[in-house]
């Protein structure tokens, strides 16, 4: 399924999927910017500000009592980073009107509603003041609680000793240090310059979109000029390098950053999208067979890629006790790829995987619409069809020319102090 | 087949086969993928039972988890393989009283659907094999030690329940899982896996006949005298076994989690309108459009993690609440107040009927999820809920019925609180 575009005014496209497949109307819109680190922790703050309350909605009470007077509508908003974009993410979804009594009024009342929290926060010229206070304490509550859940937490570390000069290594939601920093003015005038200066995308899927973009049009008109916006900072690999951080784990979450030197635009881009699910996109990955089954190391063992910035990212559970005959193996798993030693099966059923995965986007409203945000990133939409055609004409030789240009920059370990003959896995 | 409509204007189509099998379709036009799930009525709560002309058998914890990873090992080749040929994939999980096989695929849905039934039909456990995985298990419970959302509820049930199996983890320990034997699985497999005591829902555009036939045609015969074992549970005393207890975790702040021990005495239909009556009343506490939730985030007590639930199977039955915190104490008085207030009267009707309209929607919108659709229907077969009437309950709960619910359960005499504190992160 695919969308239908419209320009709606400077720097504000619309994108239509007509559907009655759902039992649900999804919209989402992003707004893009550099990722900078004052406007990161700036714009972080918006989302916890607008669930606040708007003018007509002054209280989260007022405007939950709205989302379920609408039958479990559902507003919510987001800040995400793709390469060196940050996005500001507003998502809106309710029943299919179709299926509701007077599904028509309620479509439109929904969609106001909609627009109302998410750029008419409450507040006169800034935002309210005590909402302000409390969600930039509980914005750095956020930041410190990074480190509670242990794998999302040694990813963010990776990345962030890993690019620490780039522009990518900020954090979405920007650092402690510049949050306690920030003045309820200058965040609400920067959130102004968001919603009316910079590329704004919206999309909707669902079985009444006509009636949508009409109220969706009606509710944006005025924006004004388009910023212009950078790409994303290439680097080389430089010498490998090697970080440890302690703490009073169980288990131990290895992480290996490489560069890829391949994004979005690149002609290789599909060949590295294939590798990395040879290498640990499946349960049929070769990281999964040799570091879990054949060598029972680790419960979870995977790789990922950032298309944007050219990043391929491989982490695994394990006991600290391992951490040398694991690292060993998922060497051995790279290099092994990087000489060839693919089979035509892990081939195959690699890009059938990745087929299957595209085309199953077909059928949640939420991916067909996440899935094109790195190509809003790149202005260059490519549909599900596009795409599957690409990963079909992927070849070996695209694959391991793909891995040649993979290289190890940074590994990290967060491991407890004591791990080695202490507790467990010592018999 | 019989045919259940249910709200949304889909139908499940469901059968009983000669061997006990219970197959249940659900179509949906136009979605391309298919989604199969073959569900065992065993999970972690059973331990112990009554084989006929044999007498008690206990086994140790976790085995119901083990035997769902041992499955995916085949004499030849691999499960994960397999399904990856056909460009699809394949999982598993084990909760207190389900172990569940699904695939979800685009392509080949016959093929994927008839080796899932070979695959679940054909153990192949080797002492080899059987230690191997041990390796695996045990690094799959220590990623849940370090889960402060794991680790905080494990406590909960430890305070509550003095006997009853659901104070264990699903996985049981790493003690536990060293000592489990080939002997062992295998007679839990033979006594278990019975397709008397199974069941299969498929999901996708498919034919609900065809789909029958093919499983009726390629179920693998099966030795074996059916499902005759009689589960037993401990005698469980009403008193809980501590009222407060701490734990500490390198997290970044202290977690509260208040929970109450209700006895499980509703079936079928008075399940299902429990359920309900007592999600609508938790959501008088913990919803964003309840009074109660103001209070306690504007006084600093609660964050957006602070949420209630309410959980009753055929066999435990418990509800409860829980949020980050920088103050669990002031944090426990306030909700005791806030909970004391409701039970005595404090349920208005305008509150309870917006909120009905929140269910309706979001029972609406749960349709566009195969995976959470598909494991309803399950759960209705295995405990007589009759989810294909949930919009005609959740019309029917009053007022007084929540009010009633929250009265009769919310018990302090049977309550407990279980306390997550931060210790020094880095050590």
């Amino acid at each position: 399924m695919d969308f239908t575009q419209h320009q709606l005014g400077p720097g504000v496209r619309l994108y239509l999927c007509e559907t009655d497949k759902f039992k649900t109307l999804t919209c989402k819109a992003f707004i893009q910017q550099d990722l900078k680190a004052r406007e990161a922790a700036s714009t972080a703050l918006v989302p916890l500000l607008l669930r606040r309350g708007s003018q007509r909605f002054p209280t989260t009470r007022d405007i939950a009592r709205e989302l379920e007077e609408l039958y479990a509508a559902d507003f919510g908003s987001d800040v995400l980073k793709i390469g060196e974009r940050q996005i500001l993410e507003f998502h809106f979804r309710m029943v299919d009107p179709a299926l509701l009594p007077k599904g028509e009024e309620l479509l439109r009342r929904g969609l106001e509603a909609f627009w109302e929290i998410a750029s008419r926060p409450h507040g006169n010229g800034r935002f309210f003041e005590p909402y302000f206070e409390q969600e930039k304490e509980i914005l750095l509550q956020e930041l410190e609680g990074l480190v509670n859940d242990k794998r999302a937490y040694a990813l963010v570390r990776c990345t962030a000793l890993m690019c620490g000069e780039e522009p990518f290594g900020i954090y979405k939601y920007g650092d402690p240090e510049t949050v306690r920093s920030l003045a309820n003015q200058e965040v609400y005038d920067h959130y102004r310059k968001l919603l009316n200066d910079y590329p704004l995308d919206i999309f909707v899927v669902g079985s009444r979109t006509e009636q949508a973009a009409e109220a969706l049009a009606g509710l944006v008109q005025g924006r004004e000029a388009q910023v212009v916006l950078n790409a994303p900072q290439r680097v080389e690999a430089g010498e490998p390098r090697y970080f440890e951080e302690a703490m009073d784990v169980q288990q131990a979450v290895l992480v290996m950053g490489y560069r890829t030197q391949i994004t979005y635009p690149d002609e290789d881009y599909y060949a590295l999208l294939v590798a990395n699910g040879i290498l640990g996109g499946f349960a049929h990955s070769k990281l999964f067979i040799n570091v879990r089954e054949r060598a029972s190391l680790a419960y979870y063992v995977g790789s990922s890629i950032e298309g944007s910035k050219g990043l391929l990212t491989i982490s695994a559970g394990i006991s600290g006790d391992d951490q040398a005959q694991a690292v060993e193996i998922i060497q051995e798993q790279v290099r092994d790829m990087q000489e060839g030693r693919i089979s035509d099966q892990e081939l195959e059923q690699t890009k059938r995987g990745l087929i299957s995965s595209m085309n199953s986007m077909n059928d949640s409203a939420s991916a067909l619409i996440d899935r094109n945000l790195i190509g809003v990133v790149h202005d260059e939409l490519r549909t599900i069809a596009g795409v599957v055609e690409a990963i079909s004409a992927v070849t070996l030789e695209g694959v391991v020319r793909a891995m040649e240009k993979v290289q190890l920059d940074t590994t990290y370990i967060l491991r407890s102090s004591s791990q080695k003959g202490a507790g467990h896995g010592t018999d | 087949m019989e045919q259940i409509k249910i709200p949304g204007g889909e139908t499940v189509f469901q059968e009983r086969l000669d061997n006990g099998l219970a197959v249940m379709v659900l179509p949906r036009k136009q979605f391309l993928r298919t989604y199969g799930v073959l569900s065992v009525n065993y999970g972690s709560l059973d331990s112990k039972f009554k084989i006929p002309g044999e007498g008690v058998v206990e086994v140790p914890p976790g085995i119901a988890h083990f035997l769902e990873h041992k499955l995916f090992e085949e004499e030849e080749g691999s499960v994960f393989e397999r399904f990856a040929s056909w460009g699809g994939s394949v999982n598993a999980f084990t909760s207190y009283t389900q172990t569940s096989y699904l695939f979800t695929t685009v392509e080949h849905a016959r093929e994927s659907l008839a080796y899932l039934l070979e695959f679940v039909n054909a153990p192949h456990l080797t002492e080899e094999n059987v230690e191997k995985e041990k390796g695996i298990i045990e690094q799959e419970l220590q990623m849940y030690a370090d889960h402060p959302d794991h680790r905080i509820h494990s406590a909960l049930m430890e305070n509550l329940y003095h006997e009853h199996p659901v104070r264990l983890d699903i996985g049981g320990t790493v003690e536990s899982v060293r000592s489990i034997t080939v002997a062992e699985l295998q007679r839990c497999y033979d006594i278990f896996y019975q397709p008397g005591n199974m069941a299969l829902v498929v999901v996708g555009d498919l034919d609900p006949y065809e789909t029958c036939e093919l499983v009726r045609s390629s179920y693998p015969q099966r030795q074996g005298a059916g499902f005759s074992a009689q589960r037993i549970d401990p005698q469980e005393p009403n008193s809980i076994v501590q009222p407060w207890a701490e734990t500490q975790l390198p997290i970044s702040r202290p977690r509260y989690m208040l929970g109450f021990k209700h006895d499980p005495r509703w079936r079928g239909q008075e399940l299902l309108r429990t359920q309900i009556a007592m999600s609508l009343g938790l959501k008088l506490i913990f919803g964003r459009s309840s009074r109660a939730y103001a209070q306690l985030y504007e006084a600093k007590l609660v964050d957006d993690s602070f949420y209630a639930s309410f959980r009753a199977l055929p066999r435990v039955a418990y509800s409860v609440f829980s949020s980050e915190t920088d103050q669990p104490e002031a944090l426990h008085e306030r909700l005791a107040g806030i909970i004391n207030e409701l039970k005595g009267g404090g349920v208005e009707a305008g509150e309870v009927e917006r909120l009905k309209k929140q269910f309706y929607g979001m029972f609406l919108g749960s349709l566009d999820s195969f995976e959470y659709t598909a494991n309803r229907i399950t759960a209705q077969y295995f405990e007589g809920t009759p989810y294909h009437r949930y919009l005609e309950v959740l019309g029917e709960v009053t007022t007084e019925d929540v009010q009633g619910a929250l009265g009769d359960l919310l018990d302090w005499e049977r309550s407990s609180v279980s306390i997550l504190r931060p210790v020094n992160a880095h050590g």
